[in-house]
């Protein structure tokens, strides 16, 4: 049974999954009925390699408390070779989020695939446990205008 | 070395090798100097050469500016930081190395605060990018000057790289304070993005407003979504000439965040921006040897 | 001429007894290695010893960003509600006396077609305190456009420092003789006459004569002097000339938010960005960058005095000294004086 809160903070997490692997992977743990916190909003790309540093930004400017970034694994990319493109913008991406002082544990990516129910299932909980012990990102809610 | 430039520069114009060299001159008070175009084989004498040059001439080789095209083929005189910036715009196919001629300057170093300059150079009035600087005798078609002796350390010293080392070991509180007080002043004037030859986008993202990806107004969120962005764009093309730092009206320190992007590209992928103009820039390619340690 | 006095060592008390009731005292000050002009809470903060700060003040009175309208969708529609401001009084100590005359500019253009009362009521709420200037520097040109480093144009009250580090106090509006006579235990009186410090010697420069830059830009003719192109062919496009000179207005209104709320937001904009004039056609009628600062050029010299009736340009220098490419905008003036 999951526990969602009565007045305790639930965080927002925003996950940005290609189309082929991660969401099919998410959309089996859906037929499969299992239970898993609810606190994940998935955006369905084509693939990671069209994820732009910016929907990051953006998200969190939205109000994310945490991101997770899902695709294929490397070597079964739908168009062959987006994630490993998308792999290179990660690193020099997340060096830079993390220079800033934005806390990494908010930061989240992994390879799931088509077949990786049960992994996507642990996965968001996990994440969800991580990003509701560091609390609301209240450095980004609180810049002002 | 001033009278050989001028002698150079007549020479080409006069044999019609070029249409307009691009070069430094005097300001009015001869206190700075300024870009100068010189279209006339008489009016050489008005280039200079001194560590006064601080300006990236580069940028003027970029296709937004298209009066400057139209003068014909240019000369353009670099020194060694110049010439890397060149190497990147002819590696993502922004000129052709057979369109430009490059007169390359060696320099031992360059003063931005015009009034510490002396007559000597000193090594504290000089900026980081050039205690590390190893291309001080430039690869030209014309070099002018003498052989500068100089050993860049193996490691990079100076300000920048002190304080990027200086925030790597402070908390995540005390870099998130850092960087919102620096970029809480940003006005989101562009100066940065106009004058790094690099940033030649026909139509930046920011003016783009359908979406509204990064917001335009001068308030927090949108400043730190644009200097992000901007950085992020800059990772392994950034050659370290450091006129973002020196344009911005506000001081923001740029310096550190594409420098410090500039040593993970190294290390991650082994990529030095402006050293080979047949290499490929590292964000446009991939090693199936990335490391992904941080990837579930 | 007033016989009061301003002691420096009372700056102190001045800052608390208005921060106290809620007024804010901008002043020059040192952020990031330079000299602007912001906000401050006691008088160490305060820089004495400037030309003129980097920024000019009419940030305070014509912001950076600012929401002039709300925005949301509910049930019953959208409901759309302008923001009304009830600004604090403002106090800018320490403007130089071309930073001052900045506010007739300003009020020209918000209130010529508009009353655009988020100026006006900033404005009525502000009161500038001017030093007159004891020196100067090579970027600095306010007598080649007429005015002088003591005018008292623009400002409400006129200090000029004495030999004892004080400053001699004269009060031009009425807004300016109520600040003195509201804080009367501050503004001591001076029993003999001071003795002021010089007042900087600005020399005019000699080969401009704004007369007959105003008669050249008159005629349209001159427009397509190839000139322009010779003397802006290195400008950038950058901006920061805009932002820093006390005079430029130009505005950009954008809307931020989201589907079902948001604000409409009014922002500093620059008639040297590429997209000022770009037409949603593609067509660009400004499309290089020397015709976008010929554009800023005659602006200053001829369409605001033309429209306004005031001054475009006051020579503070800023533009010359924030360029990165060092344009200097008294170049293009005495290339301009001396065409036929």
């Amino acid at each position: 049974m999951t526990e969602y809160g009565h007045g305790s903070f639930e965080p927002k997490i925003i996950a940005f999954v290609c189309n082929w692997c991660t969401y099919a992977g998410a959309d089996l743990a859906g037929t499969s009925r299992m239970e898993y916190k609810p606190n994940v909003r998935i955006i369905k790309l084509p693939c990671t390699g069209r994820i732009d540093p910016l929907f990051i930004i953006k998200a969190f400017e939205k109000g994310a408390d945490g991101v997770l970034i899902s695709g294929c694994h490397p070597g079964d990319c739908h168009y062959t070779t987006g994630n490993y493109h998308a792999r290179r913008r990660w690193i020099a991406f997340k060096s830079l989020l993390e220079f800033t002082g934005i806390d990494m544990k908010r930061l989240h990516f992994s390879w799931v695939s088509a077949s990786e129910a049960i992994k996507w299932v642990d996965l968001v909980n996990n994440i969800t446990d991580e990003v509701k012990k560091l609390g609301p990102f209240v450095e980004y809610k609180g810049l002002n205008e | 070395m001033e009278n050989t430039l001028r002698q150079k520069a007549k020479e080409l114009l006069e044999k019609g090798e070029v249409k307009v060299v691009i070069g430094y001159g005097w300001n009015k008070q001869k206190t700075h100097t300024t870009p100068v175009f010189i279209t006339k084989p008489g009016d050489a004498g008005k280039l200079v050469f001194n560590p006064l040059c601080v300006n990236n001439l580069s940028l003027y080789l970029t296709k937004k500016f298209s009066d400057i095209k139209a003068l014909g083929k240019p000369a353009i005189v670099a020194k060694g930081c110049d010439i890397k910036t060149i190497a990147v715009l002819i590696s993502e196919s922004q000129i052709k190395r057979e369109d430009i001629v490059i007169i390359g300057m060696t320099c031992n170093g360059v003063v931005y605060k015009q009034e510490l300059w002396k007559g000597e150079l000193k090594p504290e009035i000089m900026p980081t990018k050039c205690h590390n600087c190893d291309v001080r005798n430039p690869l030209a078609d014309f070099v002018i000057g003498e052989k500068i002796d100089f050993k860049a350390p193996d490691e990079p010293t100076g300000m920048v790289f002190d304080k990027i080392k200086g925030l790597d070991k402070s908390s995540n509180t005390e870099r998130w304070d850092f960087w919102f007080e620096h970029f809480s002043r940003c006005t989101k004037c562009y100066a940065c993005r106009q004058i790094c030859p690099l940033c030649y986008c026909e139509r930046c993202i920011a003016e783009k407003n359908m979406p509204q990806w990064i917001e335009t107004s001068a308030h927090q969120r949108g400043n730190i979504a644009w200097n992000l962005k901007r950085a992020m764009d800059l990772a392994g093309r950034c050659t370290f000439c450091g006129e973002c730092e020196r344009a911005c009206p506000a001081n923001i320190p740029l310096n550190l965040v594409n420098q410090k992007l500039a040593l993970v590209v190294k290390d991650a992928f082994g990529h030095k921006a402006g050293y080979d103009e047949k290499v490929h820039p590292p964000m446009i390619v991939f090693n199936m040897e990335d490391e992904e340690d941080f990837i579930k | 001429m007033s016989n009061k006095l301003l002691k420096k060592e009372n700056l102190g008390k001045l800052i608390d007894a208005l921060t106290s009731e809620g007024s804010i005292f901008v002043a020059p000050k040192m952020d990031a290695q330079q000299v602007v002009y912001a906000p401050v809470i006691n008088a160490e903060e305060i820089v004495f010893d400037y030309i003129v700060p980097v920024n000019s003040f009419k940030k305070f009175l014509f912001p950076q960003t600012e929401p002039i309208a709300e925005f949301n969708i509910n049930k019953e529609g959208v409901v759309l509600k302008g923001i009304e401001i009830e600004p604090k009084e403002i106090i800018i100590f320490g403007s130089r006396p071309c930073d001052a005359i900045c506010c007739s500019s300003l009020r020209s253009v918000f209130n010529w077609d508009f009353k655009d009362e988020f100026y006006n009521r900033r404005e009525d709420k502000a009161i500038v305190i001017t030093v007159a200037c004891t020196k100067a520097d090579d970027s600095c040109f306010c007598t080649t456009v007429n005015l002088t480093p003591d005018s008292p144009n623009g400002s409400d009250i006129l200090l000029r420092e004495t030999t004892d580090g004080d400053y001699a106090v004269e009060t031009i509006t009425d807004k300016g003789k109520k600040f003195v006579e509201r804080f009367a235990n501050i503004f001591s009186l001076n029993s003999q006459v001071p003795s002021h410090k010089p007042i900087a010697d600005v020399k005019p420069i000699a080969g401009i004569d704004v007369k007959k830059v105003k008669e050249y830009l008159k005629d349209t003719q001159h427009y397509e002097n190839p000139l322009w192109a010779e003397l802006a062919r290195k400008c950038i496009g950058c901006g920061a000339c805009t932002f820093a000179c006390p005079t430029c207005h130009c505005f950009d209104i954008v809307d931020e938010g989201s589907a079902y709320q948001g604000k409409r937001i009014k922002n500093w904009d620059a008639c040297q960005f590429e997209f000022f004039t770009l037409h949603t056609s593609g067509h660009n009628p400004r499309d290089t960058q020397y015709k976008r600062w010929r554009n800023r050029f005659m602006c200053k010299f001829n369409f605001y005095p033309n429209k306004f009736s005031s001054r475009g340009c006051v020579g503070c220098g800023r533009c010359i000294r924030v360029c990165p490419v060092r344009l200097d905008i008294t170049e293009v003036m005495e290339k301009v004086s001396n065409q036929p």
